[in-house]
């Protein structure tokens, strides 16, 4: 019986490496980029990421901002004070993107 | 730009104002009350415009100054009571007030291009003097840590809002309105 255990041990060695390189296998699905609005700013204003890859924005500002790419390729629509909005990018492409309440506010999303 | 008796008296006391009435410069409870009345007299001025204005670009900017100083006077209005600051009116925010009544006087005599120029000047003038107040007198002046976070917070926006003014008063030029 004693000898079950180094066995068990060692499964579940195997069991916790396979979902770690599961999840390296995959990582245009599982990376996740924030960018944050601030004092009327994105941050980072230029962001590269890969293609199938999500991109947070959220919104740390007293007021709604929204995140609209100049192509209309993405549009976030208003992102509520404390709120935040998710786009996962498809295609490649340089997107200049804006916030349409405030057009002194810009940004690129670079997607590989 | 024309600077009406009002506007150059707001812009004065803003500027200035405030330093000399008070050699220590102002108290937290009047600072309160500079920034919630500076707020509301934009918002004030926005519906004014928002109804009044034919221009759909002067419409948008009218509701953007009436979203965004809202929030703001939202977060400086929780933030005193959470600080059990009360607003204490004072030459500078009666002042602030007077000038946003004779704006809305001015401006309700006026329509059309007339109107959108008088509104759009004085936004300039307006965001200018705020920024020189929040710079020389109120950030400085502030002594409660959350109250002067909130008027350094705020200063980008009023930042963005002048340009988007100015933006706005050349495309308004160039269109002959």
């Amino acid at each position: 019986m004693r000898s079950w255990l180094p066995c068990l041990g060692l499964a579940a060695l195997f069991l916790s490496s396979d979902i770690t390189a599961a999840d390296e296998q995959g990582p245009t699905k599982g990376a996740v980029h924030t960018v944050v609005i601030e004092n009327m700013q994105f941050t980072p204003a230029e962001l590269s990421v890969h293609r199938g890859e999500r991109i947070v924005w959220v919104n740390k500002d007293l007021f709604p901002h929204t995140a609209t790419a100049a192509s209309h390729a993405f549009d976030s629509g208003g992102i509520a004070a404390g709120s935040s909005w998710t786009y996962v990018a498809s295609k490649a492409g340089e997107y200049a993107y804006g916030c349409t309440f405030h057009p002194t506010m810009k940004a690129i999303l670079k997607v590989q | 730009m024309k600077c009406t008796t009002s506007l150059c008296t707001m812009i004065l006391i803003l500027a200035f104002g405030a330093t000399s009435a008070w050699a220590a410069g102002p108290t937290d409870p009047q600072i309160a009350a500079i920034v919630v009345t500076a707020n509301q007299v934009d918002i004030d001025a926005g519906k004014l415009a928002k109804s009044k204005s034919q221009s759909q670009d002067v419409k948008e900017f009218a509701q953007r100054m009436i979203t965004d100083h809202g929030a703001v006077n939202k977060a400086a209005t929780e933030l005193v009571q959470k600080l059990h600051v009360t607003p204490e009116p004072n030459p500078t925010s009666e002042s602030l007030q007077k000038g946003g009544d004779d704006n809305l006087a001015k401006l309700k005599t006026l329509s059309g291009a007339a109107f959108d120029k008088a509104y759009i000047d004085h936004e300039i003038a307006y965001h200018e003097a705020v920024l020189s107040a929040l710079d020389k007198t109120l950030i400085p002046s502030a002594q409660n840590a959350e109250l002067k976070a909130l008027l350094v917070k705020t200063r980008p926006a009023f930042e963005a809002h002048l340009d988007m003014a100015k933006q706005l008063q050349s495309k308004l030029s160039k269109s002959g309105a």
